[in-house]
């Protein structure tokens, strides 16, 4: 009933979701041709800028379409939308779940009833992360369907495994999300807190030389395009000592921070 | 309804502090199955605190305490399937409609007592169709009400039950709970409408500065309100010194206590100088404000 309360709470903002995903990702796909022409002919100067955006350039412009493309997927689908739209939108489920019930006052009641509250947890999260989760493969999967009206084949699989780690990444800034918002007495103070520290991350992402400490670079081009194109599998994702094992190491955020937010639940006093 | 024997609440020595602040001190409850308890003290006495300490809600620092048979801090789920809880701070779902949320509260319990719903329905009437966020305080503290009595349990703790509700409606509550008490359920509530916890309950506990006020003390108050007098003189009168005062009300009325026996002491004054004399004073409100001089003092 939890779960069901949840689902009708976030519902019509998951369909919203995935509204704004397919609009970012539409004409990008549906304008490609042109842009890839005018980057063959000429690559603009705000790729030559940074050290990570000429790679970036180099990969979108390449002389291969195919591989370029994906590139450009690889930027488009998972750097742009879920960095962006996904954050946001995880941020914004999670920072409601217990804080705006406490914010009510109607924590007290949900606690009051008999039920666990590893159940109310579990009831809470698992809507919220389906809600979040679901667009992110509706969306790159509907991609295939919109590379046809280009004439570019996109396979499954590689995009799959992609939004898979996309998933994880968002999934891991939800679990911190919720269990700043079991700390937190105000919904508005887990928003502060959480997105300071998501902006603290951009903000570090964008300066070359700390650029490796960013939890951004957990979910970037570098990442992506390998996968996109191909070039890494679903085992070497979750090979912890691999290039691209970095998807173990989110989960296992995701489950820690998870843990730690049924903790603060458990001792949790109104 | 109750299976097992023993009281339905017995506690020993609860303690319970937040951030230094003592909260409650050697609390000793207990509570025998099918008893109706009022719980009064004034805001920031423990009641609300005490009762979340017996849902399970929060843990208590010290002291022993068995709800039903179980240890609230050990079984608070198993507790919670047998008892209801109002809380303290109206806590409804603004989002969803009345229907909404009692389906959604109920959903939680097993069973349901069919025919008092229906005579809460009918004594609130409230809007079930509408969303909660547009009805007024009163109609959401009568929806928790529904909410919190409805299920079919052996014991119900209400914080304040009465709260935000008009006199009508308090007296028909009181009908509702006098009926649910002689079928044998247990309640412990806490109110700040004294008189009509007084008409209410079989027995009276107050909470007073973390601890609840001992039999022992309650009985010297009561032995001594019973010396007091209550007097409203003419205006030119002139108070005999053997006597204090310890009340005066805006219409003149005092509550004086007087050194000798109380009739002694009347007969010290002319009868052409009193309005209207009362030895011995009966309401709990007075009682109340007497054990909470003596609890400050």
């Amino acid at each position: 009933m939890i779960a069901l309360k949840t689902w009708r709470e976030i519902r019509v903002m998951s369909l919203m979701y995935l509204l704004l995903f397919e609009l970012l990702l539409v004409p990008v796909i549906l304008l490609w041709p042109d842009f890839y022409g005018d980057l063959r002919r000429s690559l603009p100067s705000m790729f030559k800028a940074l050290e990570f955006t000429k790679r970036i350039g180099e990969g979108i412009s390449n002389p291969d379409e195919d591989f370029a493309y994906r590139n450009w997927l690889a930027v488009m689908l998972y750097f742009r939308s879920i960095n962006l739209v996904g954050i946001a939108g995880a941020v914004l489920l999670g920072t409601a779940l217990f804080a705006r019930e406490r914010e009510a006052q109607t924590l007290e009641f949900l606690l009051s009833r008999p039920v666990s509250r590893i159940r109310i947890l579990w009831e809470k999260s698992w809507p919220t992360a389906l809600c979040l989760v679901a667009p992110i493969f509706l969306a790159n999967w509907s991609a295939i369907l919109w590379s046809r009206h280009i004439d570019i084949v996109v396979p499954f699989l590689p995009l799959t495994l992609a939004s898979l780690h996309g998933a994880c990444f968002v999934m891991s800034f939800l679990a911190l999300t919720t269990l700043v918002s079991v700390l937190c007495r105000v919904q508005a103070h887990v928003a502060f807190w959480v997105g300071g520290f998501t902006v603290l991350q951009i903000g570090i992402y964008l300066i070359p030389r700390v650029r490796r400490y960013s939890l951004f670079r957990l979910s970037d081009f570098d990442w992506y395009a390998p996968i996109v194109s191909g070039n890494h599998g679903l085992i070497d994702m979750f090979d912890p000592v691999g290039h691209a094992g970095l998807t173990t190491y989110l989960v296992l955020a995701t489950v820690l921070l998870y843990a730690l937010a049924l903790r603060a639940l458990q001792k949790l006093e109104l | 309804m109750c299976v097992s024997s023993g009281p339905a609440i017995l506690a020993r020595g609860i303690g319970k502090s937040f951030r230094q602040r003592l909260v409650l001190n050697s609390i000793e409850l207990h509570v025998e199955r099918g008893e109706l308890i009022g719980l009064i003290g004034k805001n920031g006495a423990g009641k609300s605190t005490l009762l979340r300490i017996l849902t399970g809600l929060i843990p208590r620092d010290r002291g022993e305490v068995s709800v039903l048979g179980m240890d609230p801090s050990v079984a608070a789920k198993r507790i919670r399937e047998r008892t209801g809880y109002l809380p303290g701070e109206t806590s409804v779902y603004q989002q969803m409609t009345g229907q909404q949320f009692l389906d959604f509260a109920l959903s939680f319990y097993p069973r349901r007592q069919t025919a008092l719903l229906d005579d809460l329905l009918d004594i609130f009437a409230l809007p079930l169709q509408q969303r909660v966020r547009n009805y007024s305080a009163g109609m959401k503290q009568k929806l928790a009400l529904i909410a919190s009595l409805s299920p079919d349990l052996d014991l119900y703790l209400l914080d304040e039950p009465d709260r935000a509700l008009d006199a009508s409606i308090r007296f028909q509550l009181r009908d509702v709970l006098l009926r649910m008490r002689n079928d044998g359920r247990t309640f412990v509530l806490s109110s700040h409408h004294l008189s009509e916890v007084e008409t209410l309950a079989d027995r009276l506990e107050f909470l007073l500065d973390g601890s609840l006020v001992a039999p022992q003390v309650i009985a010297k108050a009561r032995a001594r309100l019973q010396r007091l007098v209550r007097i409203k003189l003419t205006q030119n009168a002139i108070l005999p010194t053997n006597c204090t005062v310890l009340t005066k009300e805006a219409d003149g009325t005092m509550i004086l206590e007087p050194i000798d026996a109380p009739l002694d002491w009347l007969k010290l004054l002319p009868p052409s100088s009193v309005c209207t004399a009362e030895i011995g004073i009966a309401r709990l409100e007075d009682l109340y404000k007497l054990l909470l001089a003596e609890v400050l003092a």
